[in-house]
């Protein structure tokens, strides 16, 4: 919209930030989907259940506090789900998954509003990232800085912990061909359980993040559903170069779509989704075997 | 292929004499809810044929039913066509977008068939609410209802609008049926069994894929009419993808892969939804956690599990969960 | 439904009688949503509303009976609930309504029906406009209403050029329509307008950024609820607020949420029909009578309640107690309220209440958010909008 330099920088950092979200979210998502073959659609409600969790440490210990209780808390819930659910319903087929994580959502929407009414709550950025930086000759708030780089050092140390790691190898193995993986003595139940714990807990971490960015709502966790599927679809499930390029490709249709074609910006995003879908069903970067 | 067995037979009448006994005892509001129930289960119905025989599970099936309202309600309202054509041509404007979206996504399968129908739903969705001419976020009113006055019947009142929706759904099972029992239909749970196979047979699979679908949004197109004229006013939250979970929902809560079961579904689902909002405020956990407990259990919903109960005594064949219809390998081929 | 009877005290001393075809019981049908995203806005209603019938409720002899419906801001399921309040549960009078696209459903059956409405809080114009009806009386405001009188106000500030953001919906438009008219009316210039995506949108990042380099020199929004929080949060992370001050309609930092807001709201001028903090001896009472009941301050959702109660009371003291009594009583109802000097307009049956500008404020004592009122803009007549209004039988 204008020859301004800034304008362009600013909204690639917009981009980046939202990419950086949502790639939080869906690693967790599409890992856990490569490995267990278990779609988990109740992610969104335990992304949300994370920033609850957040805003209530925070009101009383300051942001760092939500910001180290909410993956925890979110990650001992899905210690819960798997023995009661997700266990069970691993060798069933996509249909019941769904159902089920369905089911949870409504579960997990209600007892939100259960425990901490209806009314939003807000947190504060902590004083830290608080205020803006100069870069690249704009000012851009710190927080949503950090946001981007807290994103790339998680992918970082994700691309590092599967390539270079025997923990990593034996994931991927695991996605590739888990009942082989079985054979070759690798202790599959567990680390499809260690998975889903680390999954739900970058769920639940994404959630704190974003608390001070958005608002903490009920509906905060059906809001944020639909661009995380549509992230790990277009960009392959089960992998980890899948979720960055899916999101970063969401993240700049999404903000650049915003400003420059408005009108089209909503449906923009699922066209390219179905586009996708019709052309490479499995995705961009789909793991290999999944 | 669809057999029907004295079980399905008494579900059916059953069914049928609740409905028209409702329709006669039942005061303004349990019309209300009749209605409801009545079009829920025609959506269900179009949803069953596709998910219970063919193994699309579809998160488009409820934006189906909000194109064929708004198809309805622009061609009466705002082209003053007449509401016979209108709700004929609602129909067929629905089940030709329906045939598209069928062939789009016939090349999917599993998570990622949801995926995509889910995206042409919110497509729909979001191209309606966006276009002004459709009334946005405010939606759309004055809707007229079809006018029977002919035969002598004013549809108006609240009683003859139940029957006359019940008589829609009755042709909407008959069609269902008559699809299913086709060539058509029998080639689709091939295809569902194994798709592989049905083109070594020579079949063009997507093909049959996509003109089930179309068939199925016929029926969610009468759906959609029906409610418009029931409601008197739309707006896109009908095409919202939670719409098409929710109708799922009472798919499995009946019995996939039954045609009777998510008839049963509909009439449980909406009348406990009532019943528990009463009670309280939070009745979408309260749904959430039955839904989990049924799906949990293996059996095959409601109406499902008591078939299978009597299994022994019927001739249909035994199924045991959602996903026996999909089978194991095509489930993680996804 | 839970029904709930509120009995009246009956005044010390006597009684004038009634007509003596005066029922005793009030039947009231509430239809709020109480679940989905307006839940929190039907709680406040509904208890500005029992506040009301507590307090001025002994000014009659009849008692007011409730019947709760959950309206789940769906139309279909408003729709279903409004027919079954007025045909099964024969209520006189219905009060309610959050959600526009819900009302818009509901009035066409209101005035079929001939059940009357109170409007506690839909704002979309054409329900005092082209919609209108004898027995639709709005209690609340209407979105040009707001937003007509801040952009002449705001021009005479010497602003002279604004950015406006949105969400893309007929609320929305609406309510930035009517500002850009009292803007530009008053020599006001609009540089540039974004729509965001209705209830999509969780990041502003982009929008903010295109209103910066308009190089404006304010930014007036609309956003309401979750939405508001987030824009005002991400309007001040990005440092706007000291070169482009942000202006809106009050929903923007309503008392109900601005404290989830938190100091990035501080400085954010806004226009609304009601603050908690708006200096008469009504209001006043009213706020002390709502902490005291609710351990919470009453935003504007609140006092749509409270006053909505005090009408349907002035309406019946006139006598009425049947629906199209109560529908004729309601166009002629005015009292002093807690918003100042309040009175419906027959004409369009929609509200005449003046419109306060505020500044939101650290509160002294360090607790929180509070408002400060800057301005106090004279109450207007909203054009008939289309409305043709028919008389009661």
């Amino acid at each position: 919209m204008s020859a301004d330099p800034g304008f362009w920088i600013l909204q690639t950092l917009n981009a980046l930030q939202l990419s950086m979200l949502l790639f939080l979210l869906s690693v967790g998502l599409t890992v856990i989907f490569g490995l267990m073959h278990f779609v988990n659609l109740a992610h969104g409600a335990l992304y949300a259940l994370g920033a609850y969790v957040a805003a209530t440490f925070a009101g009383v210990a300051g942001y760092w506090a939500g910001f180290i209780a909410a993956p925890i808390a979110v990650a001992a819930l899905g210690v819960l789900l798997y023995w009661g659910l997700i266990r069970r319903m691993r060798k069933s087929g996509p249909m019941s998954q769904v159902l089920v994580t369905f089911g949870l959502i409504f579960a997990l929407l209600d007892l939100t509003r259960i425990v901490w009414g209806d009314i939003a709550i807000g947190i504060e950025t902590p004083a830290l990232l608080s205020g803006r930086v100069s870069l690249l000759g704009v000012d851009y708030p710190t927080y949503r800085l950090f946001v981007i780089v807290l994103g790339g050092v998680i992918f970082a140390a994700l691309a590092v912990i599967l390539s270079r790691t025997q923990i990593g190898a034996m994931i991927r193995a695991g996605v590739d061909n888990d009942d082989m993986a079985a054979c070759l003595g690798i202790n599959v139940e567990k680390m499809f359980f260690a998975v889903f714990c680390v999954g739900c807990a970058l769920a639940g971490l994404a959630g704190a993040v974003a608390a001070p960015l958005l608002s903490v709502t009920p509906g905060m966790g059906l809001e944020i559903l639909i661009p995380t599927l549509i992230v790990i679809v277009i960009g392959g499930l089960g992998s980890l170069q899948g979720a960055i390029a899916g999101s970063l490709i969401f993240g700049f249709v999404q903000t650049f779509g915003a400003v420059l074609a408005p009108q089209l910006s909503s449906v923009l995003i699922y066209a390219l989704l179905a586009l996708v879908l019709v052309t490479r069903p499995a995705g961009l970067f789909p793991a290999k075997g999944a | 292929m669809f057999r029907h067995n004295p079980l399905r037979y008494g579900t059916l009448a059953l069914l049928f004499a609740g409905a028209v006994y409702a329709a006669f005892a039942a005061g303004y509001f349990g019309l209300e809810i009749l209605i409801e129930i009545l079009v829920l289960a025609m959506l269900v119905l179009a949803i069953d044929m596709v998910a219970g025989f063919g193994g699309m599970v579809s998160l488009c099936h409820g934006a189906l039913l909000g194109v064929g309202a708004y198809a309805y309600s622009m061609l009466a309202v705002k082209a003053g066509v007449a509401a016979p054509v209108a709700m004929v041509s609602a129909i067929g404007i629905t089940g030709a977008l329906a045939w598209i979206i069928g062939a789009v996504c016939a090349r999917t399968h599993g998570i990622y068939f949801i995926m995509a129908t889910l995206a042409f739903g919110q497509m729909a969705y979001s191209y309606i609410f966006e276009t002004p001419v459709f009334g946005g976020d405010d939606g759309l009113g004055g809707i007229p209802r079809l006018d029977l006055s002919a035969v002598g019947l004013d549809t108006m009142d609240s009683r003859t609008f139940a029957l006359f929706a019940l008589a829609a759904l009755v042709l909407c099972y008959l069609f269902a049926v008559a699809v299913l029992r086709s060539g058509l239909g029998r080639s689709l749970v091939g295809v569902m069994q194994s798709e592989q196979r049905m083109r070594a047979l020579g079949l063009v699979t997507w093909r049959v894929k996509a003109d089930v679908f179309g068939l199925s949004g016929l029926i969610a197109g009468l759906a959609g009419a029906i409610s418009a004229q029931h409601i008197l006013y739309i707006s896109p939250g009908l095409l919202n993808w939670t719409v098409s979970g929710e109708a799922l929902v009472v798919v499995i809560l009946g019995g996939l892969g039954t045609l009777v079961g998510p008839l049963v579904g509909a009439a449980a689902f909406v009348l406990l939804k009532h019943q528990v909002s009463e009670v309280t405020p939070y009745w979408h956990l309260v749904t959430g956690l039955i839904l989990i407990a049924v799906v949990m259990s293996r059996a095959n919903g409601i109406y499902g599990f008591i078939e299978d109960r009597f299994a022994g005594r019927l001739t249909a064949k035994a199924r045991k969960s959602p996903d026996a219809a999909v089978p194991a390998k095509e489930a993680q081929n996804a | 439904m839970t029904t709930k009877a509120i009995t009246a005290l009956a005044l010390a001393g006597g009684l004038t009688a009634h007509a003596a075809a005066a029922q005793d019981q009030i039947e009231v049908g509430l239809l709020l949503p109480y679940s989905g995203v307006y839940a929190a806005l039907g709680n406040d209603i509904q208890a500005g509303f029992e506040l009301g019938l507590e307090t001025y409720g002994g000014e009659v002899d009849q008692t007011f009976n409730l019947h709760i419906e959950d309206t789940e801001v769906k139309p279909p399921v408003g729709l279903a609930k409004a027919r079954k309040l007025a045909l099964q549960d024969r209520v006189d009078v219905m009060v309610g309504v959050v959600s526009s696209a819900v009302l818009g459903a509901v009035s066409d059956i209101v005035a079929q029906m001939e059940v009357p409405l109170i409007v506690a809080n839909a704002g979309n114009d054409e329900a005092t406009g082209a919609a209108c009806s004898p027995y639709i009386t709005r209690l609340s405001f209407a979105n040009s209403q707001v937003n007509r009188p801040m952009g002449e106000w705001l021009a005479g500030q010497g602003i002279e050029t604004v950015y406006t953001i949105a969400p893309d919906y007929a609320a929305g438009r609406q309510q930035i329509g009517a500002f850009v008219e009292g803007f530009t009316e008053a020599g006001g210039e609009i540089v540039g307008s974004q729509w965001t995506p209705f209830q999509q949108t969780t990041d502003f990042g982009p929008y903010l950024t295109d209103a910066k380099s308009s190089g404006a020199d304010a930014v007036y929004v609309f956003y309401a609820g979750g939405e508001a929080i987030s824009f005002v949060k991400q309007y001040d992370s990005f440092g706007l607020k000291e070169d482009m001050p942000l202006y809106g309609a009050g929903f923007l930092t309503s008392p109900l949420y601005v404290n989830a807001e938190g100091p990035a709201a501080e400085g954010v001028i806004a226009a609304l029909h009601y603050v908690p903090t708006i200096d008469n001896p009504e209001n006043e009472k009213f706020v002390e009578a709502f902490r005291a009941k609710t351990e919470r301050d009453p935003s504007e959702y609140a006092v749509h309640g409270y006053d909505a109660a005090r009408a349907l009371i002035e309406a019946v003291k006139t006598g009425a107690t049947e629906r199209s009594e109560i529908a004729a009583a309601l166009s002629q109802v005015s009292f002093d309220g807690p918003r100042g000097a309040l009175s419906i307009d027959p004409a369009t049956n929609n509200i005449v209440q003046p419109i306060y500008v505020y500044e939101t404020v650290a509160a002294e004592d360090g607790d929180g958010l509070t408002q400060k009122v800057l301005a106090q803009l004279d109450a207007e007549q909203m054009p008939p909008n289309g409305c043709e209004m028919k008389s009661i039988n």
